[in-house]
């Protein structure tokens, strides 16, 4: 994705465009979104602390520079807020650091209007000022941000600020409003904290940076703990979106390195909650006496989160494949059903199209081939492969139908040895080609697979297909058209579905495109986990329903929990329950189990 | 043709006479010689299938579809099901004779809503329970013997075939020839042997047969060393300087003279390179970097079983099988070198 922006910001320098005006347009129709539905409950209660676990410890507090990509960035970034955010059940954006919005005339330009209230931890206020030093900071050598440099380069052309509060910035290209919103939101950094010179990532390893969130960093322990505080004053406390939510007052973040260590400090009670997504912590670990007493409970949510796009992606440049009655064949022999109900324990659902969760744009009529062993051959048979081998695999021409598949994760092999017992009663040999992750991927890059076992992250506010489908990027190495798929109709629909801007014929555009990928059969959909699973102690409560439509996790103690939702820091910590769970455990006394289930999102 | 001198023989006598070694021998090969027929034994496989007055003997050759059977299918005929109709429809004459355990080691026994890997039981004849992908355990850990013992063969006759000749070699020649060699293997053993395989193992996926070429091309040099220093004394004997004084050639003087008298040094190490053979394929099973999946193999096995310390069978099946193989096979060295060691029929003046 990152790529693929920075090579279209790449070509678009070379054109000419109309900088900022240097005056704020008068003309301009602010937008804001206070109609949107609450989300959080009006029930919770502000205080206690929140003990987390991290398996390492960071190895610098920046939020950019060197070293500071590592998962303790999910603690420092969501601190700072960003411009606008997106509402997590009707994916409107909703304000957050600015409290409205503008779009400039030529499509590509946005202004904000930040907060007026809107400060930084050390009182200072948020200014214009502080954004346009964003720029000149990421674009600084001194702070080692090649990524960021390119984005405030490339992808985001100009910022400019009005005033205190007002701010403009121009991008590339055009998008639809809600994407640009997304695409163009830049970060702000404090102009009044940051000396760039050549000593700034030494000097800020272990600094705390002012933000702009609700939790500031109050205390560090090097290699043993970090704690937050909940702001005191926090400015924006009382904004429609954040009422009742960030309710612990300190959150201690305690370096665990062995996630089965950290589960027995969980069973303990010296944590709060702990993920349990793999099925082995769900049916094998998640046992015992404080489940059976009730003092923690389990949570088993299901989201309608971006999921990734994971499935067998088909060289149709290989001699076998380039037959789509085989590739349809291919399909119907594969036995997902059996997979699922083996060895993931029932716990994954098929997955159905190329993208999925993003709303709208999910094309949801579209089921994928199912496990058929007549339509199978009814394929093969169209295609001349009838006749089968001493060994039980069709022949033809002297050839066997001996399909390789390369794929990088050890722990996919289970699966993988099911759909190849089950392959060859279609006459189909499946060989499996295990590679370093790695390895595998650059096999996939250079287009040497035959069919490639994988899966693409997505993320953001739509689906994306030209870096996947586009005859651009087929017959190449280094690409990510895995499938080397090559149809004039497709790459028209594509280009129309990148130049479109109305956001309704994007989803008309999209939900064909999807009909044609399904058509083609050369990507074949495997499986998603389209839920969150927890166990928290008892004191740990929720609101009623648990989490939002697009809620990654369900303790978040911060905003962002996956992408660009707000949909973290809902629950809170009952200080009343939790000393009568710890009395309740000292006497033994029990209280009903509780186990939750909310399939209102399942599809 | 190495004749056996008596000294030979003798030592052959006394090795028998060492219990524990020569029991060992016994059952190791025994379970070699059956596991080059565990086709009969394990497999899903009918031994012998007698449907409508006709006799099938399916273990070997081509798969026989289940329309042979009047199964409603193309694919290969499940023995087990077939064995199970028959048995229900009454006042048939066929019948259907399956392995003791009958399951190979690639199928996947599964049943719905019941999730692998499944206990040991006799009833299902899992004798040793299901792996996590409901495969039979027994099953893999019997191809997986047969492949871990055939690669270690393979690999020790390759190893000391030019590890015996280069290392017989060095000490018979001499010289230049002993000095090159020695600064060659010097440099050659210092290669990381393991950091290859594993580089290989992540560009390509090894087979059997690029493993061993692999190994052998790593391995051989051990050997040398030991044929080098036993060859250097006996060429100095007099029965060597005697022989030569008869007129006789080099390679007679190896092969009749030298070789026999220094095969107590080769055959004194056969079966610890047997063990370091099974052992390193089933540590880059486990490792991820050995023979490509499903292939069935002990170290991948151990990796599922300590992955899953909650299904003790798996870990226990293949670290009791493991330990039975490698305690034999050190028994048969320790009784070898007992009975070959030299001090008990030689003496120096």
């Amino acid at each position: 994705m990152r790529a693929l922006a920075l090579l279209l910001g790449a070509f678009f320098t070379l054109t000419a465009w109309a900088e900022l005006p240097a005056e704020l347009p008068a003309d301009l129709e602010w937008i804001t979104n206070s109609e949107d539905p609450l989300f959080a409950s009006p029930l919770a209660k502000r205080g206690g602390t929140l003990r987390m676990s991290v398996q390492s410890f960071p190895l610098t507090l920046r939020r950019v520079g060197p070293d500071s990509n590592g998962s303790f960035a999910g603690f420092l970034r969501p601190n700072q807020m960003s411009l606008v955010v997106y509402h997590p059940e009707t994916r409107r954006p909703i304000p957050s650091l600015a409290s409205h919005w503008a779009f400039g005339p030529n499509g590509r330009t946005i202004f904000y209007r930040i907060d007026a209230d809107a400060r930084w931890s050390d009182g200072v206020a948020v200014s214009g000022a502080d954004f346009e030093f964003t720029v000149e900071f990421m674009r600084s050598k001194h702070v080692v941000a090649p990524w960021y440099s390119n984005y405030y380069t490339d992808v985001v052309t100009d910022v400019k600020a009005y005033g205190h509060k007002v701010i403009g910035v121009e991008g590339a290209t055009a998008k639809p409003r809600d994407e640009m919103l997304f695409e163009y939101g830049i970060g702000v950094v404090p102009k009044h904290f940051h000396v760039l010179n050549e000593r700034w990532v030494r000097d800020t390893n272990w600094k705390v940076e002012p933000n702009t969130g609700p939790y500031q960093i109050s205390e560090v322990r090097k290699g043993k703990y970090i704690v937050f505080e909940r702001k005191k004053d926090w400015w924006a406390s009382e904004r429609r979106y954040y009422r009742h939510r960030f309710n612990p007052d300190r959150i201690r973040v305690k370096v665990i390195r062995d996630i089965n260590i950290s589960y027995q400090h969980f069973m303990k009670g010296d944590l709060d909650s702990f993920g349990l997504v793999l099925p082995r912590f769900w049916h094998e670990k998640a046992k015992g006496e404080n489940y059976e007493k009730g003092y923690i409970n389990r949570y088993w949510f299901y989201n309608e989160a971006v999921q990734p796009s994971a499935g067998l992606f088909l060289n149709e440049d290989s001699p076998k494949l380039a037959d789509r009655n085989v590739r349809y064949a291919l399909a119907h022999a594969l036995n997902f059903d059996k997979v699922i109900n083996t060895v993931l324990r029932g716990d994954y659902s098929r997955m159905h199209t190329f993208n999925e969760g993003f709303g709208e744009y999910d094309n949801t009529t579209i089921r994928q081939r199912p496990f058929d062993l007549d339509k199978s051959r009814d394929h093969l048979a169209a295609s001349g492969w009838v006749e089968r081998g001493p060994d039980g695999i069709l022949v033809k021409d002297g050839q066997r139908l001996s399909i390789r598949i390369t794929y990088g994760a050890p722990q996919h092999t289970e699966r993988l040895v099911i759909l190849r017992e089950e392959a060859k009663k279609a006459g189909i040999e499946l060989e499996l080609q295990l590679l370093d992750s790695a390895s595998s991927f650059k096999q996939m890059q250079e287009k040497k697979h035959e069919v490639a076992w994988m899966a693409w992250g997505s993320q953001g506010m739509s689906p994306r297909y030209w870096q996947f489908w586009h005859s651009d990027n087929a017959h190449k190495p280094q690409t990510n058209n895995l499938m080397n798929h090559d149809d004039p109709a497709m790459d028209a629909m594509i280009d129309e579905y990148r130049a479109a801007t109305d956001k309704a014929r994007r989803i008309e555009l999209a939900h064909a495109l999807e009909q044609m990928i399904f058509d083609s059969g050369s990507m074949i959909a495997s499986t998603k986990v389209p839920y969150t699973r927890s166990a928290a102690w008892r004191w740990m409560k929720l609101p009623d329903e648990l989490g939002t439509r697009t809620s990654g996790s369900l303790f978040n103690p911060f905003e962002l929990s996956s992408g660009i939702y707000s949909s973290g820091g809902l629950f809170w910590i009952d200080l009343d329950e939790k000393k009568r769970v710890r009395d309740a455990r000292d006497d033994g006394d029990a209280f009903p189990a509780l186990l939750v289930l909310n399939e209102q999102y399942k599809r | 043709m190495i004749k056996l001198n008596p000294l030979t023989i003798k030592q052959l006598k006394r090795f028998r006479s060492i219990k524990r070694g020569y029991y060992s021998a016994v059952s190791l090969t025994l379970l070699l010689v059956l596991s080059v027929a565990a086709e009969l034994l394990v497999n899903n496989r009918a031994l012998m299938v007698n449907f409508e007055g006709k006799l099938f003997f399916p273990t070997y050759g081509a798969f026989l579809p289940g329309t042979t059977f009047g199964l409603g299918y193309d694919y290969e005929t499940n023995y087990r099901e077939l064995a199970q109709r028959i048995h229900e429809q009454a006042g048939t004459d066929d019948w259907v004779v399956m392995p003791i355990v009958p399951y190979s080691a690639f199928e996947n026994d599964l049943r719905e809503y019941e999730y692998p890997p499944y206990p040991p039981s006799v009833e299902t004849r899992h004798f040793l329970g299901t792996d996590t992908t409901g495969r039979d355990v027994l099953a893999r850990l019997v191809y997986g013997f047969r492949i871990a013992i055939s690669f270690s063969l393979l690999l020790l006759a390759c190893n000391y075939l030019i590890g015996v000749t280069i290392g017989c070699a060095m000490g018979f020649w001499g010289g230049a020839f002993d000095l090159f060699f020695q600064r060659l293997i010097e440099i050659w053993s210092n290669v990381p042997f393991l950091y290859v395989i594993m580089i290989i193992a992540s560009i390509v996926v090894p087979n059997f047969w690029t493993l061993v070429l692999v190994m052998v091309i790593f391995g051989w040099m051990g050997m040398t060393w030991y044929m080098r220093t036993s060859t250097y004394k006996e060429k100095t004997r007099e029965y060597v300087l005697a022989a030569r004084a008869l007129g006789a050639s080099s390679a007679r003087t190896i092969f009749s003279h030298i070789l026999p008298n220094t095969i107590s040094v080769i055959v004194t190490f056969i079966p610890f390179s047997i063990a370091t053979g099974i052992t390193s394929l089933t540590a880059l099973d486990y490792l991820g970097f050995g023979l490509p999946p499903p292939t069935p193999s002990w170290g991948e096995l151990l990796s599922q079983g300590t992955e899953n310390l909650e299904y003790p069978w798996i870990v226990a099946s293949v670290v009791v099988a493991m330990g039975a193989v490698l305690l034999m096979v050190t028994y048969i060295g320790e009784a070898i070198r007992e009975a070959f060691d030299p001090k008990q029929f030689t003496y120096y003046e």
